[in-house]
């Protein structure tokens, strides 16, 4: 599988104070996935990626495919490896569709 | 992708006024009568190391002009080296070519150039300056060819708001990436000439309208309009980050000597970042608690655009009433 990589044009910034609440509430065992804990602005618009979708953000450094990120997130998230994979893929997939990563070829 | 209206952990951008000083004179500047100190380059190294610090992505030069300061490109290259992102906005009066490959050398992204309209006699009459609107296209034109993503800034006003298309096609003609349509703000000289070129809120909207309506069909430049005035008439694909004015909730004003103020047309202070920490003045300064708490008044009290809009620009309200609640006085919403 080949890497894949952020755009550089895509500015980001982990949210390190809404992250730390984030995981908090969740070892509560409290439904977080609402919250934004990584900003990414592009073309002058700002978006927020949930705790996962920031986590992938963070995996994209051009060094991992797809399968490598899943990997990872299953050292952490406690969730069904395949539930995991089919929701990293389809998240990619979007990043992808808009521009803000690229597989290398 | 989520939008929870959560403020930030720290200012996405710090919009840097460097100097009051200005080779022009404008119709509707908002410094021009400004007195303040300027910091030395080790001391402006000094607050950028400090705004670093809490990992803010964006720097914005302004002014006055920025390139009256002889250390403009040592100041982009420091605060390059330590991550930002650097833009600056200017009036492109002294931009030649020696001076527009600095500025691609030493780290701009991005600079925003000034021209209000796209006649010159038009636009040098605002600005004050004979000849200005011909150095601005030059300036916009050696930036492009540096490589440098350019954008126009144009207030609109009574000189150009029924030719903001025009103002648009040249822009995309000169290689822009976006051109800001920014709304006329009554502080300094914008208040001075307030009746001679602000429009009525009718105007207001159906400058909106149609801007929106050309932006929508748009294909060759970004259109930002960026007043949340438009709430009432519009409705982003993309939910905003935050509602309302986003100064002091996404970014906040550094002044010639330091000072910190919530947006550059607010000129209330809340610390000096020599002295203070960025983090604990986003934190903690009750003016910044009241512009991300605000309550509505008089018309906004019953006006269903109010959850998106929040009154409208907060420093329009605050300069014509000392009243950061007050409606925003641009609004065409009831009465």
């Amino acid at each position: 599988m080949n890497n894949i990589k952020r755009n550089p044009d895509v500015v980001w910034r982990e949210e390190e104070e809404a992250r730390d609440e984030v995981v908090a509430a969740m070892q509560r065992g409290e439904d977080a996935s609402g919250e934004g804990t990584v900003l990414l602005i592009v073309s002058g618009m700002m978006h927020q990626l949930n705790i996962l979708g920031g986590e992938i953000w963070k995996l994209i450094d051009g060094s991992k495919g797809d399968g490598e990120i899943v990997e990872e997130l299953h050292k952490v998230f406690d969730v069904d490896k395949d539930v995991l994979s089919e929701d990293v893929r389809a998240f990619l997939e979007d990043l992808k569709f808009r521009g803000w990563v690229s597989y290398e070829e | 992708m989520k939008n929870d209206g959560r403020i930030p952990s720290a200012p996405i951008t710090v919009n840097w006024t460097l100097t009051f000083r200005c080779n022009f004179s404008c119709m509707h500047c908002y410094s021009r009568v400004e007195k303040a100190g300027e910091l030395k380059t080790a001391e402006v190294k000094e607050i950028m190391r400090k705004v670093a610090a809490y990992k803010v992505p964006f720097i914005n030069f302004g002014g006055g002009e920025p390139l009256l300061r002889r250390d403009l490109f040592e100041l982009t290259e420091y605060a390059t080296s330590l991550g930002f992102h650097v833009s600056m906005n200017t009036n492109g009066y002294l931009m030649d070519a020696r001076k527009a490959a600095r500025a691609k050398e030493s780290g701009f992204k991005t600079i925003g150039v000034s021209i209000d309209s796209h006649e010159p006699e038009v636009h040098d009459a605002f600005r004050n300056t004979p000849g200005s609107h011909k150095r601005a296209v030059r300036a916009a034109k050696l930036l492009v060819e540096q490589g440098i993503r350019l954008t126009i800034s144009s207030v609109i006003c009574r000189i150009n708001h029924l030719k903001f298309e025009e103002l648009v096609n040249q822009a995309a003609e000169l290689g822009a990436e976006q051109i800001s349509l920014h709304n006329y703000k009554c502080t300094g000289f914008g208040m001075t000439n307030k009746d001679e070129l602000d429009l009525t809120p009718e105007e207001w909207m159906q400058f909106y309208l149609k801007a929106l309506e050309v932006k929508a069909k748009e294909t060759r430049i970004r259109i930002s309009l960026d007043d949340p005035i438009t709430a009432s008439i519009h409705k982003s694909t993309e939910a905003a980050i935050v509602k309302g004015s986003t100064c002091g909730k996404l970014s906040l004003n550094i002044r010639a000597n330091g000072d910190v103020t919530p947006c550059g047309f607010i000129p209330v202070v809340i610390g000096n970042l020599l002295k203070d920490d960025l983090k604990d003045l986003w934190d903690t300064a009750p003016v910044l608690d009241k512009m991300r708490n605000k309550k509505p008044r008089e018309k906004c009290l019953t006006c269903a655009h109010y959850e998106d809009c929040l009154g409208g620009c907060t420093a329009r309200a605050f300069a014509m009433t000392g009243d950061f609640n007050a409606p925003d006085p641009h609004c065409w919403v009831g009465k």
